[in-house]
């Protein structure tokens, strides 16, 4: 690329970058087994100057992390979401509660059962509840509406809570949620939780996530149950025996059923959990999470603030555990056992350990043939940048690159401290960015979210869904083994040899046949095979 | 009147319309929205432009809003989908949004250089009041006068997302890019296009339109036309803009046109603004859904070409139809469907299914309208049958109605899968968003073609759920 002057205006510098919208990748196949890799990091990919510290390649010896929790440059196709939508992803699990969006209706519809969680109780969870904000309700306010929808909410429903969601319009027009929250909270007797999630407050959803653990620890955890106690199903926990080896599990979100592969694993250990959050959970579960002797935190983005917070609250101590992959899930049973200091349990995790992995090393053996040495780039929304690389490492696939949308300093250094020298860190790539990126690096795989999914398949590139939409648990040892068949389904599909364009016949072998056939009754099916 | 099915306060129609005395809600809902039944006026906005060769949509907003539709968008197409964001933030929301909107509209030309911006605004920016055609007026002349160069038009469409739905979002658009870019007609041009304004249809649905247009021997401006954009082959290469559709050229000249037809009534406002000021005629017809609907759109359109004979291909396809509805008619006669969805589709729906004998008993849209309840009792007027209609209603209210009015057959998106599996009976997928299926984009329902493959589909569900393998009635 030339050079440029820094003094030149945004527009003016940046116009050589103009290039034709259409990024080609025929000879899709001929990947280049020894990858270059340049070593600055402005070589990496055609894009706008104030993007490039975004992109860096992990090298021996150097600390540098990409840039990031920076604005999206704006125009840009970003793959980023809201304030609302980080918030959202957390405390939409719980089951047995009313997710109500305050604001106009566009912000529910677009956003109502995506999550891709599971439960094992309620399904009430899965329903998109809106105040459906109108102009009358701009202008004058919404606190009428929200009031009186709760109220109805609450009586046809019954649900055990009520978390209301702040949206962009409701923080423009000064609606008081807390106060609106606490008063239907007096008059029904029932748990209202307020969620201040407008929508534009940070270029980063990760305030979201921030910003739903604060909901938790301000109004849910270790609170005592409301008067209204008709629709609250709650197992009180006392000084069950169990007590001294009871955890929560914070940042499972039982996506595709992930929590239940993990546990019969804990509970083969001897270990009760009490709660999760928030993967198929209750709200009086969460509500009595400051009981536990132990959080484990799975997704360290989302969990992290909150794990932290009840260490310092209710002295609960943390673990970071991980159950993508086989080693890393055996990892993570070890420290719990580690934790707890038990020597039956330390017994029984080594027994498990060792009764699972025979049992998978016979039923992986066949996907780990076909993927080894296959590469892939992982651009994903949280902690999967990290977590998923020692999963891949097992199957014998190099990972090329992994990035996240919104990444924060500490997740990036985490991304660094996992990922082999020579592999790329990308920060908030954007749908442009993507496009060039695996049309450099052509991994044989990309792991990402739904709105990347067609972007790599129309480029012949692979996919598998680690996100809200995919279809199967991949957590524990069995998870594993899904995911290395989703991972086999998807790479070794016979689709990606089938060539997108049809080619012209260099010889028109069947018109030459019949000009020189003499015998004008021969069928077609002799010279045509199979007509 | 019953107010609970009529509790969307969409301020453009009067509380009193569309509503139908003899249903009571079994609660009375009044305030909240239980799994919506439409989306917001900026998704609308985005469909539209879509289908408008090389365009880039500009949500001005906060991230969210660009990527959740994109989400919605991609998973229902099944197609990558490119649709920008101003990126609003805390400071830039306290300050306004101007130097985001600026900055995005520099950014866009220079990576994806597209042939037109359609800006659409958001809840948050029509709140902060920002005067988007201001902004966009006052840079592109600093930018003619930095450059020496014009940058690509750009079309602003005030689409508040608490007002309206998606429904307005898309006749907003087609209004936003006549008003904008249509030039006067030339005086001595000899009309020989027609205009044609179909509404938000998938893809397959806009193909066949142009299919029989074409053996009609018409040549049309399709309003827009995602035919080939939303439905790409895969060819190994990605496109950031809209390949094919609507070219700019064509909106500049749609004054210069013989008629403009619109297929939906929730659509015109594009065809009366042309008719308004450069005086194009305008005709609305019904979406062409089943045989009446299709043989009305052929017939004008052959009225349009002073063609005498309909061509044989569109006689043959009529014909078929007719025969498969003949031959299905023992399986569908009488079946009971509770039909949701947007206005325009959910009356064309209805108008085939009562030419099968079946019987609407309820229909649904998201999006009040007066029209549609008019449309439906027009429709139903002629028949023994006295559907319940839910007009701006939600997919709790539908639920609620179909457990006490019974329903044999649901037809509408993917939401409605959950209510198909609560009440044991199959649905059959139309309409927007679908994607627990493959194919959205394929779907095709409109005309002689259409027609008959929605029967087929229609009819085998009824004989795959209610009947047994050797045929006989369960």
């Amino acid at each position: 690329m030339p050079e440029k002057n820094n003094n030149q205006p945004y527009h003016e510098a940046e116009n050589e970058l103009i290039s034709s919208n259409r990024v080609n990748i025929e000879n899709l196949k001929e990947f280049e087994t020894d990858i270059k890799i340049p070593e600055i990091p402005e070589e990496i990919i055609k894009t706008l100057k104030s993007r490039k510290n975004h992109m860096c390649v992990k090298k021996d010896g150097t600390n540098s992390i990409p840039s990031c929790n920076e604005v999206s440059v704006p125009g840009m196709v970003t793959q980023r979401s809201c304030v609302y939508g980080g918030a959202r992803v957390v405390l939409m699990p719980i089951t047995d509660a009313i997710h109500l969006v305050h604001g106009p209706l566009g912000c529910a519809s677009c956003t109502w059962d995506i999550r891709g969680t599971r439960s094992s109780g309620s399904e009430l969870y899965r329903n998109g509840f809106s105040t459906d904000l109108q102009e009358k309700d701009i202008v004058f306010g919404g606190e009428k509406k929200l009031l009186e929808t709760i109220i109805e909410l609450n009586q046809i429903f019954e649900p055990a809570a009520i978390f209301v969601y702040a949206t962009c319009v409701v923080g423009l027009i000064g609606d008081d949620l807390k106060s609106v929250c606490g008063e239907v909270g007096k008059i029904t007797g029932s748990r209202v939780i307020p969620v201040q999630s407008e929508g534009f407050k940070s270029v980063n959803k990760s305030l979201g996530h921030q910003l739903a653990c604060d909901a938790l620890l301000e109004y849910l955890i270790g609170t005592e149950p409301p008067q209204n106690k008709g629709n609250v199903n709650r197992n009180e926990v006392e000084d069950h025996q169990d007590i001294d080896h009871s955890l929560n599990i914070l940042g499972e979100f039982n996506v595709a059923g992930d929590f239940w592969a993990i546990k019969p694993l804990l509970e083969n250990i001897g270990v009760s959990i009490q709660a999760v959050v928030t993967g198929d959970s209750t709200v009086e579960e969460i509500a009595q999470a400051n009981l536990a002797k132990l959080n484990l935190v799975q997704c360290q983005k989302s969990s992290r603030y909150l794990a932290d917070a009840m260490e310092e609250l209710y002295n609960i101590p943390q673990i970071r555990v991980n159950f993508f992959g086989a080693e890393e899930t055996s990892a993570s049973l070890r420290a719990i056992a580690k934790f707890f200091k038990d020597p039956q349990m330390i017994e029984t995790v080594e027994k498990i350990i060792k009764s699972e992995t025979e049992r998978l090393e016979e039923s992986i053996a066949i996907y780990r043939q076909h993927l080894s040495g296959k590469t892939v780039a992982v651009y994903v929304g949280g902690n999967k940048a990290w977590s998923l690389i020692q999963a891949f490492e097992e199957l014998g696939m190099k990972v090329l690159l992994t990035g996240t949308q919104n990444g924060l300093p500490e997740d990036y250094q985490r991304i660094k401290e996992t990922v082999r020298d020579g592999t790329l860190v990308v920060d908030d790539a954007n749908a442009l960015e993507l496009t060039r990126l695996l049309d450099k690096y052509k991994p044989d795989l990309l792991v990402s979210g739904a709105k990347e999914k067609y972007l790599s398949l129309k480029m012949g590139v692979a996919f598998c869904d680690f996100n809200h939409d995919r279809i199967s648990a991949f957590a524990g040892f069995k998870g594993f083994l899904n995911f290395a068949r989703e991972v086999d389904r998807a790479v070794s599909s016979p689709v990606w040899n089938l060539s997108p364009k049809i080619k012209a016949p260099t010889k028109p072998d069947i018109l030459t046949a019949r000009s020189i056939e003499k015998n004008p009754k021969k069928k077609v099916s002799e010279i045509v095979p199979g007509s | 009147m019953y107010q609970a099915l009529n509790n969307s306060n969409n301020d453009s129609f009067p509380d009193e319309s569309g509503c139908d005395k003899k249903s009571e809600h079994p609660y009375q809902k009044k305030f909240a929205v239980v799994n919506p039944c439409r989306m917001c006026q900026p998704m609308g906005a985005v469909q539209a432009l879509l289908g408008i060769e090389g365009a880039m949509p500009l949500v001005h907003g906060s991230q969210g809003c660009s990527t959740y539709m994109r989400f919605q968008l991609c998973r229902h197409f099944r197609e990558p989908i490119n649709v920008s964001s101003t990126s609003l933030s805390e400071g830039t929301v306290v300050y306004g949004g101007e130097e985001n909107l600026i900055k995005a509209l520099e950014t866009i030309k220079i990576q994806y250089n597209p042939t037109l911006i359609g800006v659409t605004s958001s809840c948050l920016t029509e709140t902060i009041g920002d005067d988007v055609e201001r902004i966009i007026k006052k840079f592109r002349e600093s930018y003619l006068k930095n450059h020496g160069e014009k940058f690509p038009p750009v079309v602003s469409i005030s689409t508040p997302s608490y007002s309206g739905s998606h429904v307005e979002g898309y006749d907003k658009t087609l209004v936003a890019l006549l008003e904008n870019l249509t030039l006067p007609p030339e005086s001595e041009h000899e009309p020989d296009m027609i205009n044609l304004i179909p509404g938000n249809l998938s893809p397959a649905d806009v193909e066949e339109i142009k299919e029989i247009i074409k053996l009609m021997e018409i040549n049309g401006i399709i309003f827009t036309d995602n035919s080939e954009s939303l439905n790409a082959p895969l060819t190994g290469s990605v496109d950031f803009l809209p390949s094919k559709g609507i070219t700019l050229d064509e909106i500049r000249q749609a004054a210069n046109s013989k008629i403009t037809l619109t297929l939906s009534q929730h659509a015109s406002s594009g065809g009366k603004l042309l008719n308004k000021r450069f005086g194009v005629p305008h005709a609305i017809l019904p979406l062409p859904i089943g045989l009446e609907n299709t043989d009305k759109f052929i017939e004008t359109l052959s009225s349009l070409n002073y063609v005498e004979n309909i061509p044989p291909t569109l006689e043959r396809d009529r014909g078929r139809l007719l025969d498969g509805m003949v031959d299905s008619q023992a399986y569908t006669h009488g079946q009971r469907l509770a039909i949701y969805g947007d206005p325009d589709l959910v009356t064309g729906l209805v108008s085939f299914v009562v030419e099968m004998g079946m019987e609407p008993s309820i229909v649904a849209t998201g999006t009040k309208s007066n029209q549609f309840h008019e449309d439906i009792k027009k429709i139903t007027a002629k028949t023994s049958h006295d559907p319940v209609v839910i007009n701006g209603g939600d997919l709790y209210d539908l639920h609620q109605q179909v457990k006490k009015t019974g329903a044999d057959l649901l037809m509408g998106n993917s939401y409605g899968g959950r209510i198909a599996v609560a009440e044991d009976i199959p649905l059959v997928r139309v309409g927007f968003p679908i994607f627990d299926r493959v194919g959205a984009q394929r779907i095709c329902i409109l005309g002689y073609k259409g027609g008959l493959s929605l029967l087929d589909q229609l009819t085998n569900t009824i004989i795959q759920y209610y009947y047994d393998e050797a045929g006989y009635e369960l």
